[in-house]
């Protein structure tokens, strides 16, 4: 699909592109249009389409870094979505089959791991977990309310997520 | 392996707490950065899935939280932070060292005391003689000096009525005749001894001692 023209370098580098970015323009385009929502996958695609022809057509003159290219295209398709969206109502929320039903499954899974890999934390963990990403109170509160520092409330969510790695490794 | 000073935005970007500006900022960083976005990536797997499944995962935390609210220890350990507590003990000695080091440097260096004529207190002036009895009736009164320069007044009392007092800067003092007279065996009689620094401020006294004449054989 990718630079069937071009000589077999641009090839490369444009496989290299694709495989790169495109987690990274599905990232944000998922944060910025809500994980469940449809769109995002062919909003995505579009995206790093847009991106490959843009190369393609040596529109990149390395002003900036080739990152900082791709951040601004997908920016600028994302408000874009956002203003169509508004003003015309095109898609019903509608329960889709999204990414696909087998990832999806897979997904399902893996967070059901997670979820139990949590349980088997040590309370010093758990709390702060709890507090800091459940109970949404900041790295100060929670801090406050554990009577640590608040670099230690970071350290414990950093090391818990460590635990949780090494529990998926299993 | 070195961290990214983008990463502690990783948490704040997800959570929803950067500003317009940082968010942007932010964003751009990550697609330029792919260390930052791997761990954005699992960061947010882990905050999605706490969202998600976060009264389930957390039941122990809801009860035990909901159950015992704040006990009186916590309320007082989480009024400050540990380091504050450290900082607010250092303080403390340091308070304390100071008044003791201080306050003892303060004390004026001519004690002044408000005494009745029946307490005693400071360093006490110790009567020598005479004490308890006597073979004849006294002539010499001999006390313990106290200090240099220290002006001492002599009190003699039958049965509280003081009978004779008199000043000196001497240790002892000799009963003159006329009052000697005065004074008859077998009867109890008591003296006293107060001692005055240089600018007449009351220092010290002894407490009454009595002694009794014995009859002449």
């Amino acid at each position: 699909m990718i630079a069937t023209m071009g000589n077999k370098k641009e090839k490369i580098l444009l496989e290299d592109i694709f495989v790169k970015y495109r987690p990274i323009v599905g990232f944000r385009v998922r944060k910025s249009l809500g994980a469940r929502n449809p769109d995002c996958e062919d909003v995505a695609n579009e995206i790093i389409t847009n991106v490959i022809e843009k190369l393609k057509k040596k529109e990149f003159r390395g002003e900036s870094s080739i990152g900082t290219f791709i951040y601004t295209i997908t920016s600028r398709r994302i408000v874009d979505y956002i203003r169509q969206k508004s003003k015309v109502l095109k898609h019903v929320p509608e329960p889709s089959a999204y990414p696909d039903p087998q990832e999806q499954i897979e997904s399902k899974e893996r967070a059901e791991t997670i979820a139990t890999a949590i349980k088997k934390l040590k309370p010093k963990y758990r709390e702060v977990l709890y507090l800091y990403y459940y109970k949404d109170f900041s790295r100060e509160e929670v801090a406050e309310k554990l009577g640590i520092s608040p670099r230690r409330v970071s350290e414990r969510v950093n090391y818990s997520q460590k635990l949780l790695k090494k529990y998926l490794k299993k | 392996m070195r961290n990214c000073i983008f990463e502690a935005m990783i948490d704040d970007y997800l959570l929803k707490r950067l500003s317009e500006d940082e968010m942007k900022k932010f964003e751009e960083h990550y697609f330029n950065c792919s260390s930052c976005f791997e761990k954005l990536v699992e960061r947010d797997e882990l905050v999605s899935i706490i969202k998600s499944k976060g009264d389930e995962i957390f039941k122990d935390e809801y009860i035990s939280v909901a159950a015992k609210g704040e006990t009186w220890r916590e309320k007082v350990t989480s009024f400050l932070t540990p380091r504050q507590w450290a900082a607010a003990a250092v303080s403390a000695a340091f308070i304390l060292v100071i008044i003791f080091s201080v306050i003892p440097m303060l004390k004026p260096t001519a004690p002044q005391f408000f005494i009745n004529d029946d307490a005693v207190r400071g360093g006490s002036i110790t009567l020598i003689s005479p004490v308890f009895e006597a073979q004849t009736i006294p002539s010499h009164f001999e006390w313990k000096a106290l200090g240099k320069d220290v002006e001492y007044k002599i009190y003699i009392f039958d049965n509280g009525n003081k009978l004779w007092e008199a000043t000196t800067k001497e240790t002892s003092v000799n009963l003159p005749e006329n009052i000697k007279k005065g004074m008859t065996t077998g009867e109890k009689y008591s003296w006293q001894v107060k001692a005055f620094s240089p600018e007449g401020t009351l220092i010290s006294m002894s407490s009454k001692v009595q002694f009794k004449i014995n009859d002449r054989e």
